[in-house]
């Protein structure tokens, strides 16, 4: 584990400040994040957890640039984000995430002509080497029809790191997994950080991926989504994980929260 | 022990696959089943023409046949064949490139999105031929009444298609696309139009089916005062002339038309998109 310790504080690369994300639901405004918080320093893995509903996936598309914050900024390398943009990438938990009319290889050359105007040939020896490193090799000409659910978030996750992002945006992409394959892919993406050492920021509402994924859990509480704590895992409470350390998130999680009202 | 050798025998099992004896090779081709029941029908059309006896109500199997090869021979079909098609290009282009504008229109603009629904739900549902009494009165007898007809029978269910399959984008594919960068008429281009293939595909199936009807039809319906028909036309004069081969030779010639566009440009065309990127196309 010391490998994957999470590396010194250094000067934030992702400041999310004080901020509040509403949208309409049947002419009725709700607000899904209020005044929240956090930092992402470069080479961190920083799971966002929270339950459903506690606004963790539209805090994440607003730091993508998909949605503007009613309230607070977030910038990334002091810059206000504005907009989409290549130094942000997500990769989704929907399988079609990935254009179905282009081959697995081609999806990758895509978003690196398309994103970073590389030429083709260029475009195809990254593809090739990070389609490497997710064992893809062998699919790289096949559709995306054609791979099972976990290739195709490999794949996916391949395009994405081709990009070479500020930062890597995951909106809990092994949530259509079955239990298995989302473990193998969980030590999977621990092993692409180990090569990479990208800064990551990973949605999720199961506490053990959480603990599994992050070097740092951020906790948001539900309606509307607050920051309950900031927690580093292998420190604290979560020096040592499994089930002590997975007991604590829950009741930082649900703190006074009854049973029955969740 | 012999049993136990069979099954081991590797070569048995390959052999059996390698070499299908050719009746059931044959057979599990659909092309060959079908055109089996083809020449059944034939035959029962030939026995049943023969038995009745009157050829002007039903020529039979062979007659037509001849007449057939005869006006193909000298080029009567041919000329009347390609007249029909050069009128449906035109419509067809024409009626294209209006649901391209249209959605377009429609995409870009809450507006035209309104538009578009309220045109097509009020012009998709009525036949093309219900406007060509008021086509005859615009653009007079001749092509240009008949391409008016046309662009309305392509022009809906294109529109109607297409607009559909811009709006059934996966959010997810549109956010992929934003990530990369690609805003407007690029994100249109290089996201929203293949993935909206499978509707696009089946909106110009349809919209070929209804011109292809519709221009057979018009023919037939004023072909009588146009001085150079089309096929429509053909079969019509051919029905005064009471030359009922020829009417017959006709008919399978507007059939065979029929099944090459679906067989050589359609099938082909969703093979090599929406069949090989498992996308289903809408029904």
């Amino acid at each position: 584990m010391t490998a994957l310790a999470a590396p010194a504080a250094t000067a934030p690369l992702l400041d999310v400040v004080d901020v509040t994300l509403q949208h309409r639901a049947g002419g009725r405004r709700v607000v899904a994040t209020d005044r929240v918080g956090f930092r992402v320093a470069e080479g961190e893995r920083v799971a966002l957890l929270g339950p459903s509903g506690c606004g963790k996936s539209t805090l994440l598309k607003a730091v993508a640039g998909f949605l503007r914050p009613a309230g607070g900024r977030i910038t990334l390398r002091g810059s206000e984000v504005v907009g989409p943009g290549p130094d942000r990438v997500v990769v989704f938990q929907e399988f079609d995430q990935l254009l179905p009319w282009k081959t697995v290889e081609e999806n990758v050359v895509f978003a690196l002509t398309t994103a970073r105007g590389l030429r083709r040939a260029e475009a195809l020896a990254i593809a090739y080497d990070h389609l490497r490193r997710v064992n893809l090799s062998r699919f790289a000409h096949a559709y995306p029809h054609e791979l099972s659910g976990g290739m195709k978030q490999r794949a996916a996750i391949a395009r994405c790191l081709a990009l070479k992002p500020e930062i890597v945006l995951m909106d809990e992409p092994f949530g259509a997994l079955d239990a298995l394959t989302r473990e193998r892919m969980q030590d999977e993406l621990l092993h692409l950080w180990q090569e990479a050492r990208f800064t990551l920021l990973f949605v999720t509402h199961d506490i053990g991926e959480a603990l599994r994924v992050g070097s740092r859990v951020v906790l948001l509480s539900e309606h509307p989504g607050r920051v309950r704590a900031d927690l580093r895992v292998g420190e604290g409470p979560l020096a040592v994980l499994g089930a002590t350390a997975e007991a604590h998130v829950r009741d930082l999680l649900f703190d006074g929260v009854q049973d029955w009202t969740i | 022990m012999s049993a136990e050798q069979t099954l081991l025998d590797p070569a048995a099992p390959l052999r059996a696959t390698a070499f299908p004896s050719p009746v059931a090779w044959l057979w599990s081709r659909g092309a060959v089943r079908k055109a089996l029941w083809l020449a059944l029908l034939a035959v029962a059309w030939e026995l049943y023409a023969r038995r009745l006896a009157n050829p002007l109500l039903v020529p039979t199997a062979l007659d037509t046949g001849r007449a057939l090869v005869a006006s193909l021979r000298d080029g009567e079909l041919p000329a009347r064949v390609a007249s029909s098609l050069e009128l449906l290009a035109l419509g067809y282009t024409g009626g294209v490139l209006l649901a391209a504008a249209l959605t377009f229109l429609a995409s870009a603009t809450r507006v035209g999105a309104d538009l578009l629904e309220l045109l097509t739900s009020m012009f998709n549902p009525l036949p093309a031929l219900a406007l060509l009494p008021l086509a005859l009165l615009w653009f007079g007898i001749g092509s240009g009444s008949l391409v008016f007809v046309l662009v309305h029978a392509v022009l809906w269910p294109v529109a109607l298609n297409a607009h559909a399959g811009f709006s059934s984008v996966s959010p997810t594919l549109r956010m992929v696309g934003r990530n990369y960068g690609l805003r407007g008429p690029l994100l249109a281009l290089r996201i929203l139009l293949p993935a909206a293939t499978p509707h696009l595909l089946t909106g110009l199936k349809v919209g070929w089916a209804f011109a292809w009807r519709t221009l057979i039809a018009a023919e037939l319906v004023f072909g009588v005062s146009s001085g150079q028909g089309g096929i429509g036309w053909f079969i019509y004069e051919k029905k005064s002339l009471l030359e009922m081969p020829q009417v017959f030779a006709g008919l399978i010639a507007v059939v065979l038309i029929g099944l090459a566009v679906e067989t050589g440009i359609f099938r082909p065309l969703e093979a090599r998109t929406v069949g090989r990127w498992g996308m289903r196309a809408p029904s």
